[in-house]
């Protein structure tokens, strides 16, 4: 029992005296928490700039445009006289999207003819694209709806008919979670969980790469330390993953025990794999680099952003073995989407399966560095002397 | 500078950093989204009607490349457990009387519910579904109008007056992913760029260790750093040139564009980076503080780049922190020269973005060595 408070303590005394230590684990999650969602602070795109191309210049285009200008998504900001100029509005990033009206549309509209519209929107951004093609297509569709009809009753159909005729059933769309399609509720939920994991394995490997040779057992010197990060996380975590996306408004169905009850695993298996990155890599420069360089694939691995049916079979058994994986998934579930512990049971199971897997690792690596090299000496970090 | 390749020979860990590291960040990045647009997502069908049609809804649903049918749910609290479980992305409803209301003309409601907090996934579903559905009714209608005697192609015509001709600007393919990757590359470069240039100065410059020797050897502070800074500048730029014909010539991403203003982007661009990690680190002289600034800047810069959600739309704090980060342009250039064949007058302007930025970091690089150097002399 001394044993363990004694590594307690000195892994907290570590924490708070350290000053890069204290700089990772507790400065960087402040600035982090102000630069990360600094981009998504906006949530929706509206009114994304069109250019219009009209060719016809009758009423009806000049009704058709009006409707696509009305619409939520987009805006008609400008007029080019060809597509050449037009495209080149787009390529100036002026504008994301060009609506071609090509000439004779009224007429052909007249004459009961189909009468096509073309819309050219920018794909190489993927939400911009969306927000054009909604824009549009919505609009367009209503208008054409309203054609037909209009021929259908002039051809004698009553309006019901008419109406059966042209759309015989009505099509809904409910998103359930995130109703507004925000992107800082969608994204910023998954992105603190990996700023948790990543500061808290950057601190703590620092900490284990820094560490000589301590006494006792080491499975109570391991024992110790889990302590000392769950005191320090016990606080951390509710601050950062109900706290603070409260202050950024964030949707919040979840309940705090069991967004806890996912956070003790998580916590406890991104310290022990902290041990093991620290093992690994040595010197503290070297942990600093790998794990800088290794977040943003973490985060594509985890299969929030990318939908893990996407990703490779192989890569997606290997992620698994990073907390974070099951972590954002069982977090945002919980917290977004309301799910209970028991709708996210396999998440929490593989989270504490890591722990054990991790922990046998640690104690391994604690036992052979006794044997190998007591008193343990520092190899080669110029950082801290 | 030879003493610096040989110093990277001797030295496992920092050859490792400089070259495997990215080598294999670049990879694991590929292999993730090699397999290109997201298909399959499952989704349930809430069928209360158990008509032909409800099921023939269902079997298009399942046939729409971005769907799979795998679970029939009774009601809509069975499916709603499923979506919260992650068992399926989304559910469609088909009401009870469905195939008797069509025929009377009663314009029954078919509701698509989508889980929105994946919006990646979710939107696919949306998309699908409705895609699927769309047809499904566009097929009705024409049925509709044949069985009143009109001839198959007039009922085409006559259920679409105004048909929407959709066209991708630039990436007609809708390669989107390839697209993603080739921007997910230098973020990753840029972050192993400064971090591993810190490092390699902090392995002489450090507290601790003899600087001086260095000058010395160099003759000047400013040679003995250029010495240290442009041995990785050449392996950076051979592992970003690597990783490019990777891209456009193994995965085929097209390229159509000025190679002159790609290279000088490139070369610009991983020296901005690199000057991140220098200037973070002759500011701190410590590796431990140097780390944590590079973090700040390089870690959340891919949400700045404006990639997922537009830079255009975000706050003009966030717009200016953005454009002081290199990989912005570079990453806009290249999808301006990659995919957009944007022409030269206007692709020039990030280049010369970067230029400044190389310029400005390269100058407080200086004015801080300048500084150091006159404490060492009066140390020395």
């Amino acid at each position: 029992m001394t044993a363990i408070l004694h590594a307690m303590r000195a892994e907290l005394r570590a924490v708070f005296t350290d000053g890069q230590v204290r700089l990772i684990l507790l400065a960087s999650l402040v600035i982090y928490a102000l630069v990360y969602p600094l981009p998504y602070r906006a949530e929706v795109l509206r009114d994304v700039p069109v250019v219009l191309v009209d060719l016809d210049r009758t009423t009806t285009s000049a009704e058709l445009v009006r409707r696509v200008d009305a619409s939520e998504p987009v805006t008609v900001t400008a007029e080019a006289r060809d597509m050449v100029q037009a495209v080149r509005m787009v390529q100036d990033r002026r504008a994301y999207g060009v609506l071609l009206i090509p000439e004779g549309f009224e007429r052909e509209l007249l004459r009961g003819r189909q009468s096509p519209v073309a819309l050219y929107a920018d794909a190489s951004y993927f939400l911009m694209y969306q927000r054009v093609m909604q824009g549009a297509a919505v609009p367009l569709r209503q208008m054409g709806a309203e054609v037909e009809m209009g021929r259908l009753i002039a051809s004698g159909a009553s309006l019901g008919v008419a109406r059966a005729q042209v759309s015989p059933a009505t099509q809904v769309e409910v998103p359930l979670f995130n109703p507004a399609a925000g992107y800082a509720t969608y994204v910023l939920p998954a992105a603190f969980v990996l700023i948790l994991q990543q500061t808290m394995l950057m601190g703590l490997a620092l900490i284990a790469v820094r560490r000589r040779a301590g006494e006792g057992h080491p499975v109570w010197r391991v024992l110790g330390r889990m302590a000392c990060w769950v005191a320090l996380y016990a606080v951390l975590l509710p601050v950062y993953l109900i706290v603070l996306p409260a202050i950024y408004g964030l949707p919040n169905l979840g309940r705090v025990d069991a967004v806890l009850a996912i956070g003790l695993p998580f916590i406890l298996a991104t310290g022990l794999l902290a041990q093991c990155v620290a093992a690994l890599f040595k010197t503290a420069e070297v942990v600093q680099v790998v794990l800088l360089a290794l977040g943003l694939p973490f985060f594509f691995l985890s299969g929030f952003a990318w939908p893990i049916e996407a990703i490779p079979p192989t890569l997606n058994a290997l992620a698994q073995l990073v907390p974070s994986t099951a972590a954002i998934d069982g977090l945002v579930r919980v917290s977004q989407m309301g799910a209970r512990l028991s709708d996210v049971a396999s998440t929490l199971w593989q989270l504490w399966a890591l722990v054990g897997a991790l922990l046998v690792a640690c104690l391994v690596i604690e036992t052979r560095r006794r044997i190998a090299a007591p008193p343990f000496p520092n190899p080669a970090a110029p950082g801290d002397l | 500078m030879l003493r610096e390749f040989r110093l990277l020979l001797r030295r496992p860990a920092l050859l490792g950093l400089s070259v495997l590291l990215p080598v294999l960040m670049i990879a694991v990045l590929t292999g993730i989204f090699r397999a290109g647009i997201p298909t399959g997502m499952a989704v349930a069908v809430i069928d209360l009607d158990r008509s032909d049609l409800s099921r023939s809804i269902t079997r298009m649903l399942d046939a729409a490349p971005e769907l799979r049918v795998t679970h029939q749910a009774l009601n809509l609290s069975e499916a709603r457990a499923l979506i919260v479980s992650g068992q399926v992305r989304g559910a469609i409803r088909l009401p009870q009387h469905f195939e008797r209301d069509i025929t009377r003309g009663d314009r029954p409601e078919i509701v698509t519910f989508y889980d929105n907090q994946h919006m990646s996934a979710g939107s696919l579903v949306a998309r699908g579904a409705r895609n699927a559905i769309d047809t499904a009714l566009a097929g009705l209608r024409v049925s509709i109008r044949q069985g009143q005697g009109a001839a198959p192609v007039q009922a085409q015509v006559a259920t679409q007056p105004i048909p929407l001709q959709a066209h991708a600007l630039f990436n007609p393919a809708f390669d989107y992913v390839h697209f993603l990757l080739a921007a997910l590359v230098p973020t990753i470069l840029q972050i192993i760029a400064a971090a591993g240039t810190a490092y390699a100065i902090s392995l002489d410059f450090g507290p601790g260790r003899h600087p001086q020797v260095l000058v010395r050897l160099a003759g000047g502070l400013l040679p003995a750093m250029l010495g240290k800074i442009l041995p990785y500048t050449a392996m950076f730029l051979l592992v970003l040139g690597l990783s490019d014909v990777a891209l456009y010539g193994w995965l085929g991403v097209p390229l159509r564009g000025s190679l002159l203003l790609m290279a000088a982007g490139a070369v610009l661009f991983v020296l901005a980076a690199q000057l991140i990690g220098a200037l973070a680190f002759v500011l701190t002289r410590d590796m431990g503080r140097a780390a944590s600034i590079i973090a700040v800047i390089t870690a959340p810069a891919f949400g700045f780049m404006g990639l997922g959600f537009p830079r255009e739309a975000m706050s003009p704090l966030a717009q200016v922190w953005g454009a002081m980060i290199p990989g912005t342009w570079y990453v806009q250039l290249r999808i301006d020269q990659s995919l957009r064949a944007t022409p030269f007058e206007i692709s020039v302007w990030p280049v010369l973005w970067l230029a400044l930025i190389t310029l400005a970091l390269a100058t407080l690089a200086f004015a801080q060595l300048a500084r150091l150097r006159r404490t060492l002399d009066q140390g020395a």
